[in-house]
């Protein structure tokens, strides 16, 4: 419990999370706008133009879209304070102290995954927060109502919950993989933006091959693909199920937690 | 927990058995052993590259030893419980993030060891540094992160201090203030363990020092034993403007003599009251009559010839 305090500490303490939170910000308005963009669209008959199933075309999947807007950036900033936590104590060389203070290298991975849980939890409150006012209103004005009593919703809302917690989590084991700051941060920004299209194209290519439009939702295995499949209400031909996104989250949550442990654990500090 | 030591164990003693640490292609520690005893500030000398830092950095399981063990008190650092209330090291000046303030990089450190809040006010203030407490870490100056370091060594009020180089950047001042400070932690019965180069500060700091070169250790002990041994290469100054006749007297003495560039003559295998009575028997005029004390650069310098440098 002392382990997680001081992570958090280390995050107030420093002014990055600030940056990231005002990244976060500004990826949910902009995301917002272009959400309520669509579900105008969608809902207004057109769903079919954009791609959307007749199950995506319900008010419950769209308010369920609006109120977890941002979550795209929103989740590679967390990701980034994630990688931050790790990076820093050996980019500021503070790994020492650290691990002085605290020698039993496992425990202070394990706080760093639990402080990680918790500032996933921060973001996704404020962002929720927002996205449930700005939202409501959007949804009132245009006469579908809040939807907050739909179960698609609260369960979009609770999963983009799961989904910050684990990808601060994936965070922290990317920064014990590469604890080079920039390198970590780079990789992984560039894999999440960049690499999401590259999958897609590389599906999209393979699905053309095997003359088979059931490969697409293989995407799933890719970590930012499978956060929005696990929010996303009811399947098209690109996607699986919600449940399939939560279990490869997980699975890369638990897989990277596991393996920064171990590696943490054997690392020498010098 | 005495690894097979044959003395039991006494607390706050340090005991380096058997350390190896084999690195790719370098053995930075080679089977080294030593004590530190509590109570004594302890100079852990050596050229660069000699291991220094990597044989403190296993005594604090920094890194994992390839054999031998490091015990303070007994047990290994991994395995005291409350670490920061036995042991206080200072390893690197600049281990601070840059963007946080001293202060804040303290209670930090009380947070994750379950130190009351308060102790990083009395730390900062035990290093005179109470002033900028509130400033950020990258406007700090070299001596300023030395003294941020020790100050967090100090917040458990540690009963054994391990620093790496700590004079490193500190001002004149700032060295008499390390002194002082490392002495008088000393005398309150602690134990001190001081790695550093700086062999005149060592002299007039430590009472034992342990001297390794390639990994291995080359002497231990009290320094003015250390230096003793070398006492028989103690040499004489002497200036003369009769040279030739006073070589001839001391020649007669057994007495071993060199001439510098000056014209200094250096004599060794006799002392200077020997001289002194051989220059007046002999009628010659002296200018000078010097004992060169052997001091622990000499010592240093003589006993790791040859083995210093890259390996």
């Amino acid at each position: 419990m002392n382990l997680v305090r001081a992570e958090l500490l280390k995050i107030r303490t420093t002014s990055t999370w600030w940056w990231l939170a005002l990244g976060a910000f500004l990826s949910i308005v902009l995301a917002f706008a272009f959400n309520a963009w669509y579900a105008v669209t969608v809902l207004g008959g057109d769903g079919g133009d954009v791609g959307a199933s007749p199950e995506q075309s319900t008010p419950a999947a769209q308010a369920a879209n609006l109120y977890t807007s941002g979550q795209y950036l929103g989740l590679m900033f967390v990701m980034l304070i994630g990688i931050l936590m790790v990076t820093n104590e050996f980019f500021h060389q503070t790994a020492t102290t650290t691990f002085l203070t605290t020698p039993r290298r496992t425990s202070v991975i394990v706080g760093k995954l639990l402080a990680a849980s918790v500032l996933g939890f921060i973001f996704w409150l404020a962002t929720t927060l927002i996205d449930l006012a700005a939202g409501s209103i959007f949804l009132s004005l245009n006469d579908y109502g809040a939807q907050l009593g739909e179960w698609p919703v609260q369960r979009a809302l609770l999963f983009n919950l799961l989904a910050y917690a684990i990808w601060t989590i994936l965070g922290v084991g990317i920064g014990t993989l590469i604890t080079n700051q920039l390198g970590a941060v780079i990789t992984a920004a560039v894999l999440y933006l960049v690499g999401t299209q590259v999958v897609g194209l590389l599906f999209l290519l393979l699905s053309n091959v095997l003359d088979s439009e059931a490969v697409l939702k293989w995407q799933v295995v890719w970590p930012a693909v499978a956060s929005q499949v696990m929010i996303t209400e009811g399947t098209s031909e690109f996607t699986p199920s919600w449940w399939v996104g939560a279990l490869v989250l997980i699975g890369y949550a638990l897989v990277s937690g596991v393996v920064g442990v171990l590696i943490t654990r054997r690392r020498d500090i010098a | 927990m005495t690894d097979g030591q044959r003395s039991p164990t006494i607390d706050g003693q340090i005991v380096v058995s058997g350390l190896t640490k084999q690195y790719k292609n370098v053995r930075a520690v080679n089977n080294l052993s030593f004590t530190v005893a509590p109570g004594r500030v302890t100079g852990f000398l050596g050229p660069n590259g000699a291991g220094k830092t990597t044989t403190l950095r296993m005594l604090l399981n920094l890194v994992t030893p390839t054999a031998g063990t490091a015990t303070i008190s007994g047990h290994r650092y991994t395995d005291l419980t409350d670490p920061l209330r036995h042991v206080g090291a200072v390893l690197e000046a600049s281990s601070a993030h840059k963007g946080r303030t001293g202060i804040n990089h303290l209670r930090v450190i009380c947070a994750a060891a379950g130190l009351p809040k308060q102790r990083a006010d009395e730390a900062l203030a035990l290093v005179g540094l109470t002033p900028a407490a509130k400033r950020k870490f990258k406007g700090y100056s070299l001596g300023m992160k030395q003294r941020l370091g020790i100050a967090a060594a100090m917040l458990g009020n540690p009963r054994v201090l391990i620093l790496d180089e700590p004079a490193n950047g500190l001002d004149p001042e700032g060295i008499r203030w390390m002194r002082g400070f490392l002495k008088n932690l000393a005398h309150e019965g602690r134990t001190v363990l001081v790695s550093s180069h700086l062999l005149s500060e060592m002299q007039l700091l430590a009472d034992d020092v342990v001297i390794i070169a390639a990994g291995q250790l080359v002497r231990q002990g009290p320094v003015d034993q250390v230096l003793g041994s070398m006492a028989q290469s103690a040499r004489v100054r002497v200036r003369t403007p009769q040279a030739e006749a006073l070589i001839a007297a001391l020649k007669a003495q057994s007495a071993t003599v060199d001439t510098d560039e000056q014209g200094t003559l250096l004599v060794a295998g006799v002392d200077a009251p020997t001289i002194g009575r051989a220059a007046l028997a002999a009628g010659v005029e002296l200018h000078e009559l010097t004992t060169e004390r052997p001091d622990l650069e000499r010592v240093f310098l003589e006993l790791t010839a040859g083995k210093a440098g890259i390996r």
